[in-house]
């Protein structure tokens, strides 16, 4: 009999734990903070709800890793969340144990324990590890879909515990948010430092309107510069897109951020640079200066969108 | 500060064929966003006017990283050398940086990146922590110690979080704390004239189990991109346009 123990403190990445771990394990246990909906998933066999005065996820580590231990886990799986990531690396050392950050597939290897797959060297390369025993393992979103609510009734033991109060939060804020669906953008505009200023944001939004696509960008663009929302950057650390067109204007393409477009079905870039990375992995690598070429571009789609043929390249 | 002596991403040679990858002649360096953190840190302890410790575990090969980090900024070096070839995982590592951290004494505040440009796991800080037994403070951008409370500003997703601890803590911070100056041919030659220290991981008085790796690599892919390729750089803009437009009826995306 295995068994997987499963956090996260975003609601909806348990319910997609639990479809990971029921893949793996014969039962799933989750351990939960202040959410015990997770006893009506399906395939669920016990809820422990910890229960601490007003406290931040990361400072349930002792409980959680007490818990590991008592149901006698056979794999811990964690949402890969930035709260997640902690979580999971302190309890993976208070149990002395091994961590996998964000598997890309996770298996039992019959006798011979078990294996993840993950990406390294940001999306150059996919590495699979081995181990037999314990293991706490990160997924991110998406992984796996989210377990139906089919009204079970799995029994839910609330457990008060003692919380780590040395980190103390003193005050939250939400920075700007446009709950865009990146992800399911069918067209993606991208944007990169080669940008000149924010008013060129202009091009990209015309050519964006003109295509009916989405504005994404580089994580220095959203990070650095902020003339994005965080969500709308690509990549490693960022959000992977699987559009039909992804154009990348002024964006050098690092694997880390290359990485987040490679279910994308045609790739073109546009930049000054002849020998800029994202030509080594695009479709169309077009040499020249977007604040020029994405203007005409924005034309010639207008124009082709309202009923006008394709000009010949050689005309 | 915890510095990691890494193959560059953009340098790894892979076999079309067999994916097989050949990091032999990859340029090698500290991880991309250690150098902002290594900033970051420099900022700090100029502030509260402490010694700035650059630490690095890792095989032979990563001996340069003692200069690289003393030339941006740190007052001395330490590497904890591990044998040539051994196992390492992320178990190891924080056993072995969180033994080394124990014996330099008097340390204020660790200072990891969130993650490391070839593992990217997010591991390393939390576990030094957690060994230590002080509070961790992760994906900081913002940093700032007053007396002996640390006051830091946190990114999860949207949301800006912002907490404070007691000294001594561990802390990983975001490339966005603050850009990586490039060291001038002053600090570089500096750098020789700092002390650096060598330590084998032997005489940490590590038990067995601290250096014993609970995942083992048992295969390594690169990826190949399958694209098209095709070059529009000939003629003038309006050309290029076409070109591209031309491209792009065909492949009825547009
Ligand atoms: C651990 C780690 C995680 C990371 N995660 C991410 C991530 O999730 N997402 C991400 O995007 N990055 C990520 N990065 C950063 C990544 O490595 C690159 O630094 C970043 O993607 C570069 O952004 P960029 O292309 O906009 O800027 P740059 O690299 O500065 O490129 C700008 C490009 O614009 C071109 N250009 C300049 N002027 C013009 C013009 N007029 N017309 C056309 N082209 C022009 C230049 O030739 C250049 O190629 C990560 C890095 C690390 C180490
Ligand atoms: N071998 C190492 N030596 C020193 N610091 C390290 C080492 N491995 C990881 N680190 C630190 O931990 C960070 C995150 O690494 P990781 O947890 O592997 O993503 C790195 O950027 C370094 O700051």
């Amino acid at each position: 009999m295995s068994r997987a123990i499963v956090f996260s403190e975003v609601p909806q990445l348990v319910a997609e734990l639990v479809t990971t771990a029921a893949r793996v394990a014969d039962e799933v246990h989750v351990v939960a903070l202040g959410q015990p909906s997770a006893a009506s998933l399906d395939g669920v066999a016990s809820v422990a709800l910890l229960t601490a005065d007003a406290a931040r996820p990361e400072s349930f580590v002792a409980a959680i890793a007490a818990r590991v231990a008592a149901i006698d886990a056979d794999v811990v799986l964690v949402g890969a969340t930035v709260t997640g990531w902690e979580v999971a690396a302190r309890v993976a050392t208070v149990l002395g144990v091994g961590l996998v950050s964000e598997a890309t597939a996770l298996r039992r290897v019959p006798g011979a324990g078990w294996q993840a797959e993950r990406v390294v060297y940001a999306g150059g390369a996919v590495q699979t590890e081995s181990w037999s025993g314990l293991a706490v393992v990160t997924v991110t979103a998406g992984f796996a879909p989210a377990a139906r609510d089919v009204g079970g009734a799995a029994p839910v033991q609330v457990v008060p515990v003692e919380v780590d109060a040395r980190v103390r939060v003193v005050s939250r804020s939400v920075r700007p948010h446009e709950g865009v669906d990146l992800a399911h953008a069918t067209r993606v505009v991208c944007v990169g430092m080669g940008l000149g200023s924010v008013d060129d944001l202009a091009i990209a939004r015309g050519l964006a309107e003109a295509l009916d696509a989405e504005v994404a960008c580089t994580r220095p663009v959203a990070e650095d510069r902020e003339w994005l929302p965080t969500e709308r950057y690509i990549g490693i650390s960022g959000v992977s897109v699987r559009p039909d067109l992804y154009l990348g204007l002024g964006v050098s393409g690092q694997v880390q951020h290359t990485v987040g477009i490679r279910e994308a079905a045609v790739v073109v870039g546009i930049n000054t640079d002849p020998n800029a990375p994202l030509f080594g992995v695009c479709d169309y690598a077009v040499v020249g200066d977007l604040h020029e070429i994405a203007p005409m571009l924005t034309e010639a789609i207008r124009a082709v969108r309202s009923g006008g043929a394709v000009e010949s390249a050689a005309s | 500060m915890c510095v990691k002596w890494v193959a560059s991403a953009s340098d790894l040679l892979v076999d079309p064929a067999t994916r097989t990858i050949d990091a032999g002649r990859a340029h090698r360096a500290i991880s991309e966003y250690d150098r902002n953190t290594v900033e970051a840190a420099r900022v700090v302890a100029g502030h509260v006017g402490g010694d700035l410790v650059g630490l690095t575990f890792g095989g032979p090969e990563a001996t340069p990283a003692l200069k690289e980090v003393l030339a941006r900024g740190a007052d001395r070096a330490i590497h904890v050398v591990a044998p040539q070839g051994a196992r390492i995982d992320g178990h190891v590592t924080a056993h072995a940086l969180a033994a080394q951290i124990g014996r330099i004494g008097d340390v204020g505040l660790v200072l990891c990146t969130e993650g490391a440009s070839d593992t990217y796991a997010h591991e390393t800080g939390p576990r030094v922590g957690e060994l230590l037994g002080w509070p961790v403070v992760t994906n900081v951008r913002e940093l700032g110690v007053e007396g002996t409370t640390l006051h830091a500003v946190r990114v999860l997703g949207d949301v800006l979080e912002t907490v404070e601890c007691e000294l001594p803590a561990v802390v990983t911070v975001v490339p966005e704390i603050g850009p990586a100056p490039i060291p001038g041919l002053k600090a570089l030659l500096g750098a020789g004239r700092k002390p650096s220290e060598q330590v084998p991981v032997g005489d940490l008085g590590l038990p067995d189990h601290a250096l014993m790796p609970r995942t083992t690599v048992t295969s390594l892919l690169g990826f190949v991109a399958q694209r098209k390729r095709i070059r529009i750089a000939d003629g003038d803009a309006r050309e290029k346009v076409a070109a591209l437009m031309s491209g792009l009826a065909q492949e009825g995306v547009l």
